[in-house]
């Protein structure tokens, strides 16, 4: 990690700018990156990280400032030029198809070819296939060329997403956010990986906001804030105290005050829940817990295990089929969305805007997409738009929901933080004994994300149960009172968080015994 | 309250929200003249005789029986269904649903009101509401039906709405030939004067006054449709539906109710409009023939840019087109077809103005 | 009888066929086509002027100008064709609608130049173009054995080429990199973005292929079933080779089967009547098979189909 500094400078960044309509993602900033280092960039969500790779990525244009390679000063038309240079990036949300194999996602682009009959420029899959084993052994990332990518683990699809760095002869790799839908043992391999690709030569950018994986890993840490370079750090020499508070740029409180109560009685019950997927596979296997009033009972595991879908079939967006769900003691199984929305249950769900609004129509008719077909929000079916406002002026005010209009705002055109703020008022509004959070700080910056962890502790204090799912194991940890690991589809354990560490979480995570 | 929003509503007027339909009619009056200029003929005669056609315009003479009056009131009788019609595309399409069957459903209301009421004896205060009746109900059960394909089989509203339409023409066209011709024009036989959705005047001068029942209907429904759905909770569940299914299935909207629902809704609007076609405007079934109506009632929703009331002002122009296109091929000699084009370019223009004000939809 | 079923069975399903292809061509980039009936008729509409104004001129008979008349039918489906993708990628216009309106503005644009170019032809406004019934060959030899000999024999001119595109679009679509690509783009955009093709220059291109097999498909249509171009041209076929499509599940290959059902119960049907020797009148009841038969196909199959997983979705192109 050391004498970094001297070598020649890869990567050269000057004055970029990037404006979007409504926000200035990447305001005058310059960085240097030298051959062979592990670089960071550390920002909250929101301060401008990914932008500026996908200009050095060739994705987007920089309005203005330059971008030189090597000394050269280029300009990117398509990725392909970047890729020429050398440059390739895993993006946070992987850039796969998911009916083709391995090879196919990896060649698509810079197909080998062969000429059929002497003519026609066919894909030579064949050679391709061997191509792709021949790097997969190379660089230690085991793939199996012919599987279709929709069946992998995330972690598989993350190697196909460096092996198609590695297949174009990047060595300037750039990943964003790489370690985020990672159990923690597979987060130690994705590190051996990053070390064993920088012995080979290349130069590694890291895009991150995790701080103890910066400190593991980098050499050097630029720190974005609000689109603009606050500073670069030498990470041997600065502790994460100094760059959390760079970060961030002001005192958040993230204190956040659990009183240790006793739980009350059940709210929800699931018992022996089985959910069917197509093709006879199970994606919840006989699952049986309980969210007592005043607890918090959080769904770890790795992305795809089966949690989604249990808070999808307690909500009824799926139908389960076998096993029984209970709500106050009353068997929900078979009734409608409505109904439970009813009987009780708060959802706030994943995907805020495909799901859990109608981004369309405005703040107003959001915040009463469950109850605008009860008094006083409709009197005899027909609608009392002046309800609406009132109601929605309440929630703005106390849940501080900012937007360009008001109540009357069009929600497409709020940022996601508000998005989510709404989408919390309105369902903690409703004021039900159970409410479910799915990845309830996605996307979000810290402030916002400390804010609605105060929310779930304020529900818990005043007696309802809540259940949270999440990907981020710190997430868990910091709110949960019982932690349940799902891997398969099954409960693999469920236990009072104190008695969990977060070592055998990771390996329950995965599987492992 | 009421200041702060009228205030909020102004700003909405002077934004894309006329301006586009505004630009669409412009650019269509800009193309039509190019075409009348390209074939030699002198654009703005050619352009007011559609007016003088539809009863807008004084024509240079009449004949005995009609005047510029009747020729007006006969505008309004085809006017009423492609109304009628353009509401019912409206509803689907708030509701996320392309219901291009209007033609389909506007035949089999027409029909089924012509064998069952449209030869009886009854008095008109009993067969008139019963037309409207059966109209409403043929068009709801074929569009329920088309919506339910939907929900339930996943099966493209388009192509099956298609279907239906060919599939309805050709039962139809057979029960005509077989049962029901009238072998010297070749079509239905006419139907009786008492079932037909019309009130007839005698003036003094003698001319006969038939006034279309469909039109206060048509324009009744249009300020209906627009209360249901701003001001219902039923429309605002199919609004939901139409600007994303997921979220409204989130909010509990049972989705399968509010789909069959809309088409239902759509399919009845299509059906009055058959009934005041077939047995309002005109008396007969041609067999085989898929009015051509159902598909210009696509280019009024859209240039009404979904909005219920706006597709009066849309539909009237573009009935002009349609209804003048007769007197306008008479004394220009240009062929008649020139009002379908017309209705296709207004279409393509006023389609690429709903495009590009998806981000903020304001209807009426 | 069987002979015949086959032999009119073909006639209606190779055009279908080539109709869908077009269809697949476009919907498997992302592009939903909703617009081939009326990209069919304004390719036949082409074709059909090129021949009233070529014919009197050309000699050598059929073999020589169908080469003319093809290329303009296929190139105004390309024209028409591209329209639908201007709208759908310049303009972002809902692909449904945008599809609709290429039809309606189709259906429209050609009764009305049809009126004008008899104008001034034959100084009467018709709206017909009369082009007769192609010529029909016989491959030799084969033909001769029954039963199956009926796959080659009287086929329409058309046929050969039909054939010809339809195994060129089997390996372009599987085969060949652009035809990797383009699938890509109807499954993830953004996946080809990043590997640095361009997504809106390849739809384009695929949406130019449906075109030309659209076209070629309909002069077809134009040049057997009808024997003229007229508003009749606009029959629903292009609807059919949708619903043949999704019922092939975006496959060309079962494509191929669909169109296949969808043309032997046609010719089934009417060999039917003729057998049974019913009226006219029912014959009318019987045409409504097709549309009947597709209907039920796309009820029993539509539920389990995996279109394009980017089909019809509102991608930005110039993110930049």
């Amino acid at each position: 990690m050391e004498g970094t500094a001297d070598r020649p400078v890869v990567v050269e960044l000057t004055g970029i700018r990037k404006q979007f309509p409504g926000v200035l993602a990447n305001d005058d900033i310059s960085l240097q990156i030298h051959q062979g280092e592990i670089f960071a960039i550390l920002g909250e969500n929101g301060a401008g990280k990914t932008t500026l790779m996908n200009i050095l990525f060739g994705l987007y244009r920089p309005d203005e400032g330059k971008i030189r390679i090597r000394g050269q000063e280029v300009e990117f038309n398509s990725p392909r030029d970047a890729t020429t240079l050398g440059i390739g990036m895993v993006h946070q949300h992987f850039k796969l198809v998911e009916n083709y194999s391995v090879t196919q996602n990896i060649i698509l682009g810079l197909e080998p070819l062969k000429k059929w009959l002497g003519l026609f420029p066919l894909v030579n899959e064949k050679e391709a296939n061997k191509e792709v084993a021949r790097l997969s052994d190379h660089y230690g990332l085991s793939v199996d060329p012919r599987l279709m990518v929709g069946q992998a683990s995330v972690s598989v699809q993350q190697r196909v997403e460096i092996l198609k760095m590695l297949y174009r002869k990047a060595d300037i790799l750039i990943l964003d956010e790489p370690t985020a839908m990672l159990a923690p043992q597979e987060i130690e391999h994705l590190i051996g990986v990053i070390h064993e690709l920088r012995r080979h030569g290349n130069t590694v950018i890291l895009i991150t906001h995790k701080l103890d994986e910066i400190k593991r890993l980098a050499d050097r840490c630029a720190v974005l804030r609000r689109g603009r370079l606050i500073d670069v750090f030498d990470v041997g020499t600065t502790d994460t105290a100094k760059m959390a508070a760079t970060m961030v740029g002001q005192a958040v409180d993230l204190e956040i005050e659990k009183e240790d109560r006793p739980f009350g009685e059940p709210v929800l019950e699931v018992e022996d829940l089985t959910v069917m997927q197509e093709k006879n596979v199970a994606a919840v296997r006989d699952v049986s817990f309980t969210v007592r009033s005043g607890e918090v009972v959080a769904l770890a595991g790795v992305a795809g295990n089966g949690q989604v879908e249990i808070v999808q079939t307690i909500y009824g967006q799926m139908k389960a089929s076998s096993g029984r769900i209970l709500l106050n003691g009353r068997d929900i199984t078979g009734h409608t969305i409505r109904t439970r929305i009813r009987e009780g249950i708060s959802y706030v769900p994943e995907d805020r805007q495909k799901t859990g609004l109608v981004v369309d129509m405005s703040l107003s008719e959001n915040l009463a997409l469950k109850t605008y077909g009860q008094l006083p929000f409709s009197k005899r079916k027909v609608l009392n738009r002046a309800a609406f406002r009132r109601h929605a002026e309440k929630l703005i005010e106390s849940y501080d929901i900012r937007s360009g209009s008001g109540e009357a705002t069009i929600v497409h055109s709020m940022s996601g933080g508000n998005q989510q703020k709404a989408i919390v008022a309105r369902e903690i509004d409703l004021g039900n004994r159970l409410i479910m959070f799915v990845q309830p700080t996605r996307g979000l910056d810290i402030a916002a994300r400390a804010h609605i962890h105060r929310q779930i502790v304020e529900e818990r204090a005043k007696g309802h149960a809540i259940l949270l799912v999440s990907l981020e194991l710190e997430e868990i940890m910091e709110l949960a009172d019982t932690i349940g690991v799902l891997y398969n589809g099954v409960l693999r354990k469920i236990a009072p968080a104190e008695e969990l560490t977060v070592e055998e979480v990771g390996k329950l995570m995965l599987g492992v015994a | 309250m009421k200041q702060e929003m009228k205030a909020k509503r102004l700003p909405r007027l002077r934004s894309s929200r006329l301006l586009i339909p505004l630009v669409s009619v412009v650019s269509t009056f800009a193309v039509l003249i190019l075409v009348f200029v390209v074939i030699g003929r002198n654009p703005l005669m050619a352009i007011y005789s559609f007016f003088q056609g539809s009863g807008l315009g004084l024509k240079p003479s009449y004949s005995k029986s009609s005047s510029m009056l009747t020729d007006f009131l006969s505008y309004l009788g085809i006017l009423s269904p492609m109304l009628l019609g353009s509401l019912g595309v409206v509803v689907g399409l708030r509701g996320g649903l392309f219901n291009i069957g209007v033609s389909g459903q506007m035949l089999t209301a027409g029909f089924l009101a012509t064998i069952l009421v449209g030869y009886s004896k009854l008095p008109p205060p009993v067969s008139i509401p019963l037309v409207l009746l059966i109209g409403l109900a043929a068009g709801a059960i074929l569009g329920a039906v088309i919506g339910w394909l939907k929900y339930r089989f996943n099966v493209h509203e388009v192509v099956s709405s298609i279907m239906f339409n060919y599939i309805v023409s050709f039962l139809t066209g057979y029960f005509i030939k077989t049962k029901y011709v009238d072998p010297i024009i070749r079509s239905s036989k006419q139907v009786a004067a008492n079932a037909k959705l019309q009130v007839i005047f005698q003036t003094s001068s003698g001319l006969k006054l038939v006034v279309p029942i469909g039109i206060f209907i048509a324009i009744g429904m249009a300020f209906l449709i627009r209360f249901y759905l701003e001001r219902m909770a039923g429309g605002f569940e199919i609004r939901m539906v139409g600007f994303n299914r997921e979220g409204a299935a989130y909010a509990g909207v049972p989705i399968r109710n509010v789909m069959i629902r809309t088409m239902l809704i759509s399919g009845a609007l299509a059906g009055l409009a058959g009934v005041t076609y077939y047995l309002g405007y005109y008396s007969t079934i041609v067999p085989k023939d898929l009015p051509s109506l159902g598909y210009d009632a696509i280019a009024v929703a859209l240039l009404g840019n979904l909005g219920p009331v706006s597709c009066i002002l849309s539909s009237a122009l573009i009935t002009i087109f349609q209804k003048g296109a007769v007197y306008m091929s008479a004394s220009t000699g240009v062929v008649r077809e020139i009002a379908s084009l017309v209705t296709g370019i207004l279409l393509l223009f006023s389609s690429l103005g709903v495009s590009m004000r998806d981000r903020s939809r304001h209807y009426d | 009888m069987v002979d015949k079923i086959i032999i009119d069975g073909l006639a209606f399903s190779l055009p279908l066929f080539a109709m869908a292809i077009g269809g697949i061509f476009s919907e498997k980039s992302g592009i939903t086509m909703l617009a081939l009936e009326g990209i069919q008729g304004f390719g036949a509409f082409c074709g059909a002027v090129a021949f009233a104004y070529l014919q009197p001129v050309i000699s050598g008979g059929t073999q020589v100008i169908i080469y003319p008349v093809l290329f303009a039918a296929m190139l105004g489906g390309m024209i028409f064709a591209l329209l639908h993708a201007y709208m759908s990628i310049r303009f972002r216009l809902n692909q449904v609608i945008s599809g609709v309106v290429v039809n309606i503005l189709a259906m429209s644009l050609t009764i009305f130049l049809t009126g004008l170019i008899n104008e001034s032809l034959t100084g009467e406004s018709s709206n017909k173009i009369w082009l007769g019934a192609a010529p029909r060959f016989s491959v030799p030899g084969i033909s001769k054995i029954p039963v199956i000999g009926a796959i080659f024999r009287d086929l329409y001119i058309f046929a050969p080429f039909i054939v010809f595109f339809a195994v060129i679009s089997v390996i372009l679509l599987y085969r060949t990199r652009f035809g990797l690509r383009l699938r890509a783009c109807g499954e993830n955009p953004e996946s080809v973005e990043a590997a640095g093709c361009s997504v809106k220059r390849i739809r384009y291109f695929a949406l130019a292929i449906c075109g030309l097999l659209t076209g070629l498909g309909g002069m077809n249509f134009a040049f057997t079933f009808s024997a003229n171009f007229s508003p009749t041209i606009y029959m629903g076929y292009g609807y059919l080779a949708i619903a043949a499509l999704i019922c092939g599940n975006w496959d060309i290959r079962r494509t191929f089967l669909t169109c296949l059902i969808f043309g032997f119960a046609r010719s089934g049907g009417y060999q039917l009547i003729l057998k049974l020797g019913m009226s006219s009148d029912v014959s009318d009841l019987l045409l409504m098979i097709p549309y009947v038969l597709t209907l039920l196909l796309l009820l029993f199959f539509s539920r389990h189909n995996h279109p394009p997983s980017a089909l019809g979705s509102d991608y930005e192109y110039d993110r930049r």
